[in-house]
Formats: C-alpha cells, sequence, structure tokens
C-alpha cells in the first residue's frame, strides 16, 4: 500500500465531554497546542467537552520502519494505538491501517497487525503453547504450530512452553506476548511502552529484540515511550507528543540539528527576575517553572562562567546542562522535560473531575 | 538468538478464507474452549460442582423428613408415596441452572479488568463472539451439575420414572434454561467492570423466579400474585417438565417449546445488547 503503514487525518479523540461535544469535529485543533508555547494546566473548557486525548492528529508511518511516539505521561499515546487498533472510537478524522479504513473495516485491519500491550497482558491460567494456541485461533490460523515452536525457539521459551504463565518471569512474559503478537504475520505491529517496569538488563535484552523483530522479520513498528534514550536508540523516525497533539517528526538526527541549542537548569535561593536573566550574554530565552529557572543558551560552556558572574555564586543550589537530544527537543517546544516530576498532575485534575462526573 | 528465523513475507499472508457466520468459527471455539479448561482447572469450581447437590438434597429435603408420605403427597398434590424427594429434584436442577450465568459474568468481568478483553478485541473477533462464547462456556459449566445431581438423587433414593426419550426432552430443557438465563445475565452485565455485580444480579433474580416458581413448593399453594409470576417463569417450566418425567411419566411438551422460545429470545436480544454495550475495559 503506496509505502505507508497508517495514515490518518485529523485523528481526534474525545473521552466523555458533554453536549459541546457535538461541535468537535469543526473545532479548530485547541489554541492551547500552539507550537512552542509554554502551557499552563488544562483550560477548564477541556472538562466542559471531555478530555481530548487526541488532537487533530495527522500521521504518517512509512512501512518497514520503527516508528516512535514520544511523550510524557497522559499525551495521548496509548489512546492513539487504541485508535489505530479499532480498540476504541474515533471521535473525529479517518485513520488508515494496513491498507484499510480502521472505522469501516476493523476487522480487516485487525488481521492484519499485532499488539503488545503496556501493562503485560495474558491469560495466566494457560500454558505458554495454551496462549499461543488461543491466538491463532482468535487469528483464525489453520497451520500456525510451525511458526508458533520457530517464534518459542527465537524467543528462547522452548523449554518453558508447557509451564503456566503465570509463573514466568517478567522478561519472559514479554517475550510470548510479542510472540503473540507475531504469530498471524502482521504487516505492522504496535508496541505500547514496550520497556516501561523492566530492569536494565531486560530493557537492553528486548531492545535488541524489537530491533531483531523489525529487521528480521520484516515487520514495521509502532511503539510509544516516554525515555528519550529509547526513542534515540531504537526508531527510525519519532514523533513528539504533547496534550494529544504532534508537536515534531523526523528521524532523531533530524530533530536534534533542529535546536541550535543548549539549555541550562538553574536553581537558586537568590530572588532573580527574568530581566535580569536574559540580561546574562549568551541566553536567548527564559522560562520557569516553579523554582527552576530553564535558559536557552547558544553553547552551555560559554554561558555558565557569565552566570556565575552575573549572579551570587553561593545561593545557586544546582545547575544542569541539557546537550542536544530528544529531551532539549522537547524542552524547546514545550519548555518542560518529559519526564518530570509532578508533570502529571493535571492527569489527577482530569482524573477526579471525571469521578465526579462519575458519581453523579 | 538462532539465525533461522521466520520470516513473514510482506503482503503474501496465509489467512484462511472466511467462513459462514462472518468467519467467526474459529473465534467462538476458541474461546469456549478456553472458558471451559480454565473453570474446570479450578479445583474449586470441581469441589463446588460435585458438592452443591449433594448439600441442596441433603438439607432442602430433609426439610419433610418428619412429615408422614402421605400428607405430604397430599400438600404436593402429588401421586401416592413420592415423596418431597422426588418433587424435588426437577425443581433443585431447574434452580440451579439459573444462576450459571453468574460465572460468565464473573470471568467476563476479570478479562475486562485484567485487560484479556483487549487482547480478544484487538484480533479480527467480534463482541458478539466473545459474548456468545461466554454463554455457551457458563452454560456448559452448569450442565455438568446434571449428571452429578442425578447420580446424588439417585444415592438419595429417589425413585426414577419415564423413558429415555422423556428424559432427554427434560434434559434439553434444563440445557435451554441454563442457555436462556446465561444470555441474559450477560447481556445485563455487559457495560459492567464492578466485580460486585454479578453477586447482586443473581441475589436480585435468583429469589425471587426460585420461590415464586414451583420448584420448591407446588404452586397451587401460593396467592394470586405469585401464580401470575409463576406462570411467565421459564424455572417452573423446567420443573414442571421434569416433575412430569419424573414423578408423573407423563410430560407436557409444551414446556419444552416455551424453554426453547426464552433460549432463543434471550439469545437474539442479549447477542445485540453485547454487541453494542459490550465495555472492553
Ligand atoms: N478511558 C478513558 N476515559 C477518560 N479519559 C481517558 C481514558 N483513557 C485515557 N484518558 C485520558 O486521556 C489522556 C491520554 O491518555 P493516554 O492515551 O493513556 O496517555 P499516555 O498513554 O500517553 O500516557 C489522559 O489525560 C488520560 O487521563
Ligand atoms: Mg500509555
Amino acid at each position: 500500500m503506496n509505502g505507508y503503514a497508517i495514515v490518518t487525518e485529523k485523528m481526534t479523540k474525545v473521552y466523555g465531554g458533554g453536549s459541546l461535544r457535538l461541535g468537535i469535529p469543526g473545532v479548530p485543533p485547541s489554541a492551547r497546542a500552539e507550537r512552542g508555547v509554554p502551557r499552563s494546566p488544562p483550560p477548564v473548557e477541556d472538562d466542559a467537552r471531555g478530555i481530548v486525548a487526541v488532537d487533530h492528529v495527522d500521521m504518517r508511518v512509512r512501512s518497514g520502519g520503527v516508528f516512535g511516539l514520544l511523550g510524557p505521561n497522559g499525551a495521548g499515546k496509548t489512546t492513539i494505538i487504541k485508535l489505530l487498533t479499532g480498540l476504541s472510537d474515533l471521535t473525529a478524522g479517518t485513520a488508515q491501517v494496513a491498507g484499510f479504513d480502521v472505522q469501516k473495516d476493523p476487522l480487516e485491519v485487525k488481521q492484519r497487525v499485532g499488539w503488545v500491550a503496556a501493562e503485560v497482558i495474558l491469560d495466566d491460567d494457560l500454558s505458554g503453547w495454551e496462549n499461543l494456541w488461543l491466538q491463532a485461533k482468535l487469528q483464525r490460523l489453520a497451520d500456525w504450530k510451525g511458526r508458533a515452536e520457530e517464534l518459542l525457539k527465537y524467543f528462547e521459551l522452548t523449554d518453558r512452553k508447557k509451564d503456566k504463565v503465570g509463573h514466568y518471569s517478567t522478561g519472559m512474559r514479554k517475550k510470548l506476548e510479542i510472540a503473540l503478537a507475531l504469530l498471524h504475520e502482521p504487516e505492522l505491529i504496535f508496541m505500547d511502552e514496550p520497556t516501561i517496569g523492566l530492569d536494565p538488563n531486560t530493557r537492553q535484552m528486548l531492545w535488541q529484540l524489537i530491533t531483531g523483530v523489525n529487521r528480521e522479520f520484516g515487520t514495521s513498528v509502532l511503539l510509544t515511550t516516554h525515555y528519550i534514550e529509547e526513542a534515540d536508540r531504537l526508531c527510525s523516525e519519532v514523533a513528539i507528543i504533547d496534550h494529544g497533539r504532534f508537536v515534531a517528526q523526523g528521524s532523531p538526527a533530524e530533530l536534534k540539528s533542529r535546536v541550535q541549542a543548549d539549555f541550562v537548569e538553574l536553581e537558586t535561593a537568590e530572588e532573580v527576575t527574568d530581566e535580569r536573566l536574559r540580561g546574562i550574554p549568551g541566553v536567548s530565552e527564559v522560562r520557569t517553572q516553579g523554582k527552576v529557572w530553564m535558559l536557552k543558551v547558544a553553547s552551555a560552556e560559554e554561558v555558565i562562567p557569565n552566570i556565575l558572574r552575573a549572579l551570587d555564586a553561593g545561593k545557586i543550589h544546582r545547575i544542569n546542562v541539557e546537550k542536544p537530544s530528544l529531551e532539549t527537543v522537547f524542552l524547546n517546544i514545550t519548555g518542560k522535560h518529559i519526564d518530570q516530576v509532578g508533570a502529571d498532575i493535571p492527569d489527577y485534575r482530569k482524573f477526579y473531575a471525571s469521578m465526579m462526573r462519575a458519581r453523579r | 538468538m538462532s539465525a533461522d528465523v521466520p520470516r513473514g513475507p510482506p503482503g503474501q499472508r496465509r489467512m484462511p478464507p472466511r467462513g459462514v457466520v462472518g468467519g467467526q468459527w474459529s473465534q467462538f471455539s476458541g474461546l469456549t474452549a478456553r472458558e471451559l479448561i480454565k473453570t474446570f482447572r479450578n479445583p474449586w469450581v470441581i469441589l463446588i460442582t460435585f458438592a452443591q447437590p449433594f448439600m441442596w438434597l441433603a438439607f432442602f429435603g430433609s426439610s419433610f423428613a418428619n412429615v408422614s408420605v402421605a400428607y405430604l403427597d397430599k400438600l404436593l398434590d402429588a401421586p401416592p408415596g413420592t415423596g418431597y424427594l422426588d418433587f424435588l429434584l426437577p425443581g433443585v436442577l431447574a434452580t440451579s441452572m439459573m444462576s450459571v450465568g453468574m460465572f460468565g459474568s464473573m470471568s467476563t468481568i476479570q478479562d475486562k479488568r485484567f485487560g484479556f478483553m483487549k487482547r480478544i478485541l484487538i484480533t479480527p473477533t467480534t463482541k458478539a463472539t466473545v459474548y456468545l462464547s461466554k454463554v455457551v462456556g457458563s452454560a456448559t459449566r452448569g450442565l455438568v451439575q446434571i449428571p452429578v445431581m442425578i447420580v446424588a438423587a439417585w444415592a438419595f433414593g429417589v425413585h426414577f420414572n419415564g423413558s429415555v426419550l422423556m428424559w432427554a426432552g427434560w434434559i434439553a430443557g434444563l440445557v435451554l434454561l441454563g442457555i436462556g438465563f446465561s444470555a441474559f445475565f450477560l447481556a445485563i452485565t455487559a457495560s459492567s467492570t464492578d466485580w460486585q455485580t454479578p453477586g447482586v444480579i443473581a441475589n436480585f433474580i435468583t429469589m425471587p423466579l426460585m420461590f415464586a416458581s414451583g420448584a420448591l413448593f407446588p404452586a397451587s399453594n401460593y396467592p394470586g400474585w405469585m401464580q401470575t409470576i409463576a406462570n411467565w417463569n421459564p424455572v417452573g417450566y423446567s420443573a414442571l417438565l421434569g416433575r412430569g418425567v419424573l414423578v408423573y411419566a407423563n410430560p407436557d411438551w409444551l414446556y419444552l417449546g416455551y424453554l426453547g422460545l426464552f433460549a432463543l429470545l434471550m439469545i437474539v436480544i442479549g447477542t445485540l445488547v453485547a454487541a453494542r454495550y459490550l465495555r472492553t475495559e
């Protein structure tokens, strides 16, 4: 199909929401998501018309590569996977996956894609082999045993195939889940936060496996992550997503080359102002996150001496330098870290809002 | 990692031809088998399946132990020498079919909670298929109680009447009753994700339908409003059909027809409801 595994146009998902929701297909992309604008907590309008989890996303994923959706918690990554696999209905827009429209031909899409959940989902009461058997039944495969054996061998699970999955280690469970996703030879496999909650060794192992699956099985991969390093290492193309919108897209190298700057993060007990920091030679932009100042600079090495001269060096608690990386790409666009502590506070607000709604 | 890696030729996929019923048979049979494997691998299920019939007959069946059979037969409107156990057995079997839907309902909620429903629905499997597999799975689980209970009844000295054909009809009626209730139960819990729901609903429907059915006591002694419920109660149809076989050796086959209608209606409505309202998580 013309080289694209996924093509979406204005794909939008709104959870909940009242009568205002009727207006959604026409609403312009929310203003808060404009490029480069630092975000305040979600506007109240968000509650009135529901939670806009995916906001007018135009997405093109080439066949054959590893495409990464990089974004903080609550950015809408899982929701995008649910929309693209037909688990959840689009509120507006269209999505084509593996050559079929997800809304018109969901079953066609579903027999061409595989899925690996963030939380490993297997039937713990069944053995590894029985899980594969059930997957074969669900995918209507007549002749699956040979392939299942091969996959078990590839993932080094052959001698445990008769054991109940409940007794597997986390790494083994993850591997079995990938084997299930590959059983029907999908064109495209979705992996939602594939290494979340794994120890560093297992993560390394999984990174190798994902690259292996992509190269050796010829399967396109779409993965989501909030680990910079993961996106950088695995993905041929990365889309950075924040508040349900794509804010940047390209190969990791391209994205990094776009930000011709370092970031200096500064914590000080001194009373300082925007103006004073902006007056330091070499500082081009200043943002605050509570007590933390974020300075965009041409070259951190040259600017740090200036900072120490301009401020009371004795009152500085901490200086941290971010060299060009996907992290600075994200910083540059959104003014915050991807993995920021407290970054999901708006999520709690939404969560409580939806709880209150549910109680009523 | 080994070198001989399975290769999926892009674009060229081994897909079996579409079968009947929109090609859902493979998924349906797989899911039903999963349901049964999981059920019968659980030792508690086995224990309860075998213990329950004996407890019913031992405790309930002994309630009138000190009442003379002649008086009892008059009260039950049964032929002389029948006794309460003979009268009770078809009723108890009918009653036990009523709660089978609870099993399927709980396993559905478990699948939603543990995310397995997503794993199923991300394959070319429809919600209707998931629903039907749960209905058949839980009805089958209920059906294994039938032979156990009949053996238990025999051990308690119940007199057996009727021909093989009559028995087959009676058991078919029980199957239909089990399917009907399980379809009903699963439909009303289709959108639920709460562990409590199946228990609450089971209590809510089981109690009135059990007592307003003629399953445990003859309906002729009921007040008018309870007789009205009993007249529309499929549990009662099954009890009367069974009693017709076991006590009188002269069943009224119309009851079997009613039960068939009940099962069909519940399946049709339930499938429509589930296709629309079955929640994924
Ligand atoms: N079923 C749901 N109902 C209501 N809101 C939801 C639901 N699922 C996700 N959300 C909200 O949608 C937003 C995006 O969530 P999600 O796609 O899970 O993000 P991510 O996977 O990037 O962490 C969040 O604000 C989340 O709270
Ligand atoms: Mg997620």
